[in-house]
């Protein structure tokens, strides 16, 4: 088992967009963005910008042909502002140049007169304002109206939740080529080369069968180039398409990280009930989601909130509130995990809560309401082949908790400066897109008459291993080498309508897809070999390792001289299959149904150490029991769940987005941004499988993209485990937990007091 | 001006203050060194010049004529081996998307060269901490270095 692309990486030889040489007469293109985070525009004069030698053009929103619309579910985004600016950078101009240096230095000359408008930045205001990008929703279980009654012990707390920039090291990028009869073609760094088509197709006011897009591999997603690759890649088709010159935009980090949305963040009320023994009898939480200035996926993000808001445990009585409020910022976006480790987050925080003020282990409330084989969601589905208390045991047992708490607090009793602290994170991730008409795909393959064979399915290559994982399926299922496949770009033109590289389902979705596509092209070289062989029972006839068996027993048939023999014989050696996720729905009135194909489980038991000196600390150790189903490729798998950890860590402890009132990005590069690294990551991470079959998954496979991020979360709790061995306070529920939030919390300051100056005061 | 890149003189006619970076991959077509950040705080693209890593978004190429400059593209061999380090990232299925993986290879060899076999945890940590990569492979970074000090030190 390997990574296939890891043999052309590590020679420098794998081609991102830019890397291709240019066709000739290729201009650059950079974006003028709003200086003012709301506003309206009153002027508008690119005069210097247009007299600089080397500027072609610069485009604003009067000069789109077709209509000036990106918004993936809501129609609230123009490519090109027109008449008032919702965030800084707010897209308003493309100019063109020879250069990216003179592109981007022109936008520097444009100016703008704008009449400014309040703005607004913390999703509690907009949330009282009414400022929404849609209707907030609710899910519920029970009755929350009259649980509170039966509770012996109510606790209430509030949640700061901050978003994350996705930091994939290739900024956002695309280059378009125009050809013949207004053809557009679009070479575009996004997991959903369909929504750029669809977006391109629009704006141009042109048919989606004239715009192709092809994605050879994403130098790093993370689901920041789900729908956000969208506008850029649609500027360069516009500039490429109004001046008939190829245009190449590629975003500079300091715009990119303006520009672009990031995770949301989000604001949190609880109020968790419980009985004396621990059971969880209510939960209520809302989730005020800081949305940016318009939809992107906003609302489906919120949705996988409010889907994942009870995270592992059961919760007999439980109401989940969210309300996607309208804030000005760039707007927000998918990451990794796409609303659910906010919604997790915040259970996670009550039943801290509520273990801090009984005085037991928060470890012993979160195993006492883990999920059992039935219990019900909040959403209708009940579980299918549960792990969660199987992964939990075998984690706890196996790398044995019991003598790890034990050592921990040996050691705090004999040290003061230095404290650790233990967390265990449960996970509980549903797989599926949440809509449900998205669960499908398509995969096409051609076998040539020398038995090689090339694959194209909808799934983009972003180093998730989606390639190395439909060659493995696709040899798997001929019963053929890996050698014989090779992966095609991911192509509009060979694939029709792909739903994006996301939600952790492209191997799933796409795989089977393959899968069914070897499947009709075997069926007719098995009748094939039939015939050669004089053979009329066909069932029996298998090809194992490239040779044609029956009956378990070889004949002389080869694969390579299978696919030669078709060809002669006028049998097609192609195929293109559909996949279609069965028995998932949702019925969005009733915020109930079966939305997920099934569940992956797992526990991660995160150590601390704090210095409670200085506030630093060291993430020791991280031990996971991961609920994989049956691996595919174990070696992309675990590199999965080391780098969704990684940013999980991230997210809830060293990155932290700062933003100015006037809603301007601090944090705009990375001198201000941090990011784990080779130091941050635990020294002892050890990750165990749990490996029953996936009900949908190929060859039982499950999804593994996402939901490891959410082991992060057990970091945050770990440190606070550390920092109450200091100091027993009820700190802030604030992610992430950085130094100087640890060293302010244990001499008993908040951050927002040391902001105020009310430390200084004192 | 004259450049030495990977064994190879070349000649390039830019403004002395253009950096590295721009001049290896625009002007002499190898595009196995990436743009990251352009301020030198990730580490994608990381060249070696005089053997030392060298951030080549932030030098500027006056500042390097006539000095050996080496690139992802001049690590392996004429015929095409893989150097020690490449080939343990290829071993140890290191590589993600990619788009970092040259920068820290360069780091890497460029650790390697001076610490060898003796190698240790403390000196991974402070000579990649500059290299980021946002999928996480870091410990298969770690476990790479490791496994390619062994390999340089194996009797030929």
């Amino acid at each position: 088992m390997k990574h296939y692309d890891a043999q052309f990486h590590v020679r420098g030889e794998s081609e991102y967009i830019d890397d291709v040489p240019p066709p000739a007469g290729m201009l650059h293109a950079a974006v003028y963005g709003s200086p003012v985070a709301h506003g309206n525009i009153k002027g508008f004069d690119a005069s210097k910008a247009l007299a600089m030698e080397g500027v072609h053009a610069v485009i604003t929103a009067k000069d789109i042909p077709g209509e000036n619309q990106i918004g993936p579910i809501i129609q609230d985004e123009g490519l090109l502002a027109e008449t008032t600016v919702h965030f800084i950078g707010h897209p308003v101009a493309v100019v063109v140049a020879e250069t990216a240096e003179i592109a981007r230095a022109a936008t520097h000359e444009i100016t703008m007169d704008i009449e400014a408008l309040e703005v607004i930045v913390d999703p509690r205001e907009a949330f009282k304002r009414g400022h929404f990008i849609d209707a907030p929703r609710e899910f519920n279980i029970g009755d929350i109206g009259t649980a509170w009654a039966d509770c012996d012990i109510i606790v209430e707390g509030e949640c700061d939740i901050a978003g994350q920039e996705h930091l994939y090291l290739e900024t956002q990028r695309a280059r378009v080529v125009p050809g013949e009869g207004h053809k557009i073609q679009v070479y575009s760094s996004t997991q959903s080369p369909y929504a750029v088509q669809r977006m391109t197709a629009k704006v141009l006011g042109l048919p989606a069968h004239l715009i192709e897009v092809d994605v050879k591999r994403l130098g790093g997603g993370f689901g920041g180039k789900e729908d956000q690759a969208t506008p850029w890649a649609v500027m360069a088709a516009l500039a490429a398409h109004l001046l008939d010159k190829p245009v190449e935009l590629v975003l500079h980090r300091l715009d990119d990280i303006k520009m672009t949305g990031k995770r949301h963040p989000y604001a949190a009320d609880f109020k968790l009930g419980l009985k004396d023994d621990g059971t969880i009898v209510a939960f209520e939480s809302k989730l005020y989601q800081n949305s940016g200035a318009t939809a992107d996926l906003s609302t489906a993000v919120l949705e996988r909130s409010l889907f994942h808001g009870c995270n592992s445990y059961f919760i007999p009585n439980a109401r989940i509130f969210a309300a996607p409020c309208r804030t000005n910022l760039h707007p927000h976006t998918a990451f990794r995990g796409f609303g659910g480790p906010q919604g997790m987050f915040v259970i996670e925080a009550a039943i801290a809560k509520a273990a801090e003020t009984i005085g037991v282990p928060r470890e012993e409330i979160q195993f006492k309401n883990l999920l059992r084989e039935g219990d019900s969601f909040p959403y209708g589905q009940k579980t299918e082949g549960c792990h969660s208390r199987r992964c939990w045991e075998e984690a706890v047992d196996e790398f044995d908790y019991a003598g790890m708490r034990a050592a921990v607090d040996e050691f705090n009793a004999n040290n003061s400066r230095d404290k650790k602290g233990l967390a265990i994170m449960p996970i509980c991730f549903g797989i599926a897109f949440t809509k449900t008409f998205m669960n499908q795909a398509s995969a096409l393959i051609h076998c040539y008459p020398d038995g090689s064979v090339v694959l194209s399915t909808g799934g983009v290559e972003m180093g998730q291993g989606v390639n190395s994982k439909l060659i493995n399926i696709c040899a798997k299922e001929f019963g053929i080498s890996d050698s014989r496949v090779r992966v095609e770009t991911t192509n509009t033109t060979r694939i029709a309508n792909m739903s994006p590289s996301a939600a952790s389902a492209t191997t799933d979705l796409n795989g089977n897809a393959t899968i069914l596509a070897v499947k009709q092209i075997w069926e007719r070289l098995r009748d094939l070999a039939a015939t050669k062989l004089g053979i009329t029972d066909v069932g029996d006839i298998t090809l194992e390792n490239e040779v044609v068996y029956f009956r378990g027993e070889a004949t002389e048939i080869t694969w390579p001289e299978l696919t030669q023999l078709a060809y002669f014989s006028r049998v097609g050696l192609s195929a293109h299959a559909f996949y279609a996720t069965p028995n998932i729905w949702f019925d969005a009135a009733k915020e109930s149904g079966r939305p997920f194909a099934y569940h992956v489980y797992g526990a991660a038991i995160v150590q601390a150490n704090v210095d409670c000196l200085r506030g630093v600390y060291d993430i020791e150790s991280v031990r996971i029991v991961h609920d994989l189903g049956r691996p595919i490729n174990e070696v992309v798998d675990i590199g999965q769940v080391e780098g969704g950890l990684a940013q999980g860590l991230g997210w809830m402890t060293l990155e932290e987005l700062a933003y100015g009132d006037d809603g301007r990005i601090l944090s705009h590069a990375l001198s201000t941004y941090k990011a784990p690294d080779v130091f941050y990551m635990p020294d002892d991470l050890q990750v165990r499988w749990v490996t029953d079959d996936s009900p949908t998954g190929p060859y039982g496979s499950k999804a593994v993209g996402e939901p490891p991020l959410m082991y992060g979360i057990g970091a945050f709790f770990a440190i606070r485990d550390a920092m109450r061995a200091f100091r027993d306070d009820d700190y802030e529920f604030s992610a992430p937990l950085t130094p100087e939030k640890v060293l302010l919390g244990i001499q008993g300051h908040t951050l927002s007091d040391y902001r105020k100056g009310e430390i200084a005061a004192e | 001006m004259k450049l030495l890149i990977n064994g190879k003189q070349v000649t390039v006619d830019v403004p002395d203050d253009t950096p590295l970076l721009w001049v290896i991959r625009e002007e002499v077509g190898l595009t196995g060194t990436k743009f990251g950040c352009g301020k030198a705080l990730c580490g994608a693209c990381t060249v070696h010049v005089d053997g030392k890593p060298k951030r080549s978004c932030v030098t500027a190429v006056s500042s390097v004529q006539d000095k050996p400059i080496t690139t992802i593209e001049g690590l392996e061999a004429t015929d095409g081996t893989l150097h020690p380090v490449q080939a343990a990232w290829v071993e140890e299925n290191v590589p993600q998307c990619g788009f970092c993986q040259s920068g820290q290879i360069m780091a890497a060899v460029a650790l390697l060269a001076k610490k060898g076999k003796t190698v240790t945890d403390e000196d991974i940590d402070a000579a990649m901490s500059g290299n980021i990569c946002r999928c996480g492979t870091y410990p298969r970074i770690r476990k790479a270095i490791k496994r390619a000090a062994n390999a340089m030190e194996e009797p030929k």
